[in-house]
């Protein structure tokens, strides 16, 4: 069943034919993909391999942000189906998440250009990725589960909790590694969850090394915490969709 | 096979009086609630069509999505035991942007098909559906009557038991409202149950042989189709003889 709704919310965000394929390696192109040659080749950027440090932040947050974008509508797009029959809704959130990791999947290349662009070649710290990968995924989906309920809750204010995800990247280390930033502010920082997350794929594309616990430990925690506020909720208030769809 | 006893379903407004859901309108102040329906009790072994009349707002939708468990009961009981496929909406459940042949492989699904039989119920629902070739077209090119086809042509494929039709058989041709009344009396000989509810009382009396009178949410009167079908009609005459005419 998630599936069947993964594959109909495909259909939604990059239609059908051979153009589909060819949209989905660009999109990430297009989104950031100018601003990022712009680092690499143009500008004169200080530390080490500017675009790939923010590509390596840039990447795990497009996840993010997009599953929420996608979420806050979810609920509103499926209103046919919804007030028609019953299925399994705690799936929707998580459609969205499966949807938008499939345009995530493509943004990897942007990390691979960086790579070459810098010669940074691939090291075994690498091995270390697919569980990073499974924490952004695990991360974002806590966050479709929220950004589900809210995008019912206070219609008039999805444009808003958008722009609030948008800050954290800005309120966490995505311009500049952590390192980079002073010994008071790195403190702060760090409570954002998606400063690990930035950082654990700055260690393995960029620094060569495993991510440092914390880098995926509290991400996941705050996923998990977000999880068993929000899905109760949701599970509550999924009862109530088809009457205000 | 249906057993609803006293449910009631509640319904929530923002000071907008735009419907919110029970967690949403404790975040808002000012709020009001109403009854869709309430204290509604009714029971079917199976075996029988069941018309749901009365005037519009008279609760027919709530209590056919009550019984597709779309909406749950905020009290009483509400107990539907078989398949149920349910055509309660005019766009028939479909997503505008998908194919007809997307939304039977979804709805197909959705409806407890696995993917493999839903893939292999392609065919049979294009054909069933009448559709031709715009069953490869976007629904958003389908006429209302074209959705309702479709739709059907899924719930078929889903082997129900119980059979939940809202209006959506008054978008249908002369030709397809056949078709759905053969289908909705082999489904009653076969033991289960047609929910029907609509202002076509021609079409109604052809797929149900009981009804039930709704009028504010409440069951006014239940029992064979025609007394029950007179006794609203002598309700409503005398309700507009009684209020001025324009």
């Amino acid at each position: 069943m998630l599936r069947a709704l993964t594959e109909a919310d495909l259909r939604f965000r990059y239609g059908r034919g051979p153009g589909r394929f060819l949209r989905w390696i660009l999109e990430p192109f297009a989104l950031v993909g100018v601003y990022l040659l712009l680092i690499t080749f143009v500008l004169d950027r200080p530390g080490r391999a500017p675009g790939l440090s923010l590509a390596a932040a840039i990447v795990p947050f497009q996840l993010v942000i997009a599953t929420v974008a996608n979420a806050m509508q979810a609920v509103d797009i499926r209103r046919p189906i919804l007030l028609n029959m019953r299925f399994e809704r705690k799936l929707i959130p998580l459609s969205s998440m499966f949807t938008e990791s499939t345009a995530f999947s493509a943004s990897f290349l942007l990390i691979v250009v960086m790579m070459a662009a810098y010669r940074i070649a691939p090291t075994s710290a690498l091995a270390w990725l697919p569980l990073i990968v499974v924490v952004n995924l695990y991360l974002a989906a806590s966050g479709a589960y929220a950004a589900s309920l809210l995008g019912l809750w206070l219609h008039e204010l999805k444009l808003f909790l958008l722009s609030f995800v948008r800050m954290l990247f800005f309120l966490g280390p995505g311009l500049v590694p952590l390192a980079a930033t002073s010994s008071r502010s790195r403190d702060i920082l760090r409570f954002n969850p998606l400063s690990g997350m930035f950082e654990a794929y700055r260690s393995v594309f960029l620094d060569g090394h495993a991510p440092a616990p914390w880098e995926l430990l509290y991400p996941f925690v705050i996923a998990t915490a977000i999880l068993l506020v929000f899905v109760p909720m949701y599970g509550s208030e999924q009862r109530e969709f088809a009457k205000v769809v | 096979m249906i057993s609803v006893h006293r449910a009631g379903v509640r319904f929530y407004f923002d000071r907008h009086m735009k419907v919110v859901t029970r967690g949403a309108s404790r975040l808002r102040s000012h709020g009001t609630t109403k009854w869709g329906v309430r204290g509604v009790s009714f029971e079917s072994l199976g075996g029988e069509g069941i018309a749901l009349i009365g005037p519009s707002g008279s609760g027919k939708t709530t209590m056919l999505r009550l019984l597709a468990r779309v909406y749950w009961p905020d009290e009483g009981q509400v107990a539907v035991r078989g398949r149920v496929a349910s055509l309660l909406s005019i766009d028939a459940g479909l997503l505008s942007l998908l194919t007809g042949r997307e939304n039977a492989m979804l709805l197909g699904v959705l409806g407890g098909l696995s993917r493999r039989a839903s893939r292999r119920a392609l065919e049979s629902v294009k054909d069933h559906s009448r559709l031709g070739d715009a069953f490869e077209q976007p629904v958003s090119t389908y006429s209302q009557g074209m959705r309702a086809r479709l739709g059907f042509a899924v719930a078929e494929e889903t082997e129900p038991q119980i059979l939940l039709l809202d209006e959506v058989h008054e978008a249908l041709d002369h030709e397809f409202r056949a078709v759905v009344a053969e289908h909705a009396r082999r489904l009653v000989e076969a033991g289960g149950v047609v929910v029907v509810s609509g202002h076509d009382h021609q079409m109604l009396e052809r797929l149900c042989t009981r009804a039930l009178h709704l009028d504010k949410g409440a069951v006014r009167n239940d029992g064979p189709f025609k007394p029950v079908q007179q006794a609203y009609l002598a309700a409503v005459q005398a309700a507009s003889e009684a209020s001025p005419t324009w």
